[in-house]
């Protein structure tokens, strides 16, 4: 595996800053990243069904393995070389249902959580 | 020989060999740590385990040297003892510390080798056709 795409969304401030952060971090895997429903995300996924990857976090392996949602975010940090632990740690079957629930809970309440930080939406 | 000398040497003694005692069980026993964080590089695991090994002396020896002065007279050989007490004791947990501490970056270095080269944590939802570039 070489690199990993991140279809985020553009529009959402604790994305881009998510994506300003993990941009200067020391990656095991590239990370490219494309605004999610965009042309360019189009064009590289014909087949993918680019309104769901408006709901949460996608990421698409090379191979063309979608993670959708909580798992994407685990992939993410599994791709960082000070944070692979992490993402073994809360995948494990005690800690994954707690994951799920906390990354979901940040991934619907993202724009809230953005403008009560004061990143704009 | 006043009481104080005899003090100052068995300290020295007694601190010194404590300090060679250690340092052999971590040359010892690291060894087998590096060569597997080295991936069976033998000659890397004993150059890096050599130089961990001198700064632990350093470090150890160090310390046994700045803490030689008592500060105050010795009147009697039990308080000879006493002092002498202290002053290993004192030895012996900074030994104790680096111990750990050296334990804690083998074990440190050991865990980032296991973590290179793994398998995803979850596995993939669906599979996408990819748009090759021309």
């Amino acid at each position: 595996m070489f690199y990993l795409t991140v279809l985020y969304d553009s529009d959402c401030g604790l994305c881009k800053r998510a994506h300003e952060w993990l941009a200067e971090q020391p990656k095991m895997v590239d990370l490219i990243f494309v605004p999610c429903a965009s042309d360019e995300a189009r064009k590289r996924y014909p087949q993918l069904n680019h309104e769901l990857t408006k709901n949460d976090l996608t990421v698409i392996r090379d191979d063309g393995a979608v993670y959708f949602g909580p798992k994407a975010w685990l992939m993410v940090l599994w791709a960082l070389s000070r944070y692979r632990e992490w993402a073994y740690r809360l995948s494990t079957p005690e800690l994954l249902p707690t994951t799920k629930r906390v990354v979901s809970a940040i991934s619907q309440n993202r724009y809230q959580i953005s403008r009560a930080t004061g990143m704009a939406r | 020989m006043t009481i104080e000398i005899t003090t100052y040497l068995l300290y020295l003694a007694i601190s010194v060999a404590l300090t060679i005692w250690v340092a052999r069980t971590l040359h010892k026993n690291g060894r087998v740590f590096l060569v597997d964080v080295f991936h069976g590089n033998e000659a890397l695991a004993d150059s890096v385990n050599h130089l961990l090994v001198v700064g632990f002396y350093l470090i150890n020896f160090g310390y046994v040297c700045m803490a030689l002065k008592l500060g105050y007279d010795i009147a009697s050989p039990k308080e000879g003892i006493e002092a002498l007490s202290v002053k290993v004791g004192w030895v012996l947990i900074v030994l104790g510390g680096m111990h750990f501490f050296n334990l804690f970056v083998f074990s440190r270095m050991r865990r980032r080798k296991t973590v290179h080269g793994q398998r995803p944590p979850v596995g993939p939802d669906e599979f996408t056709p990819v748009h090759q570039e021309a």
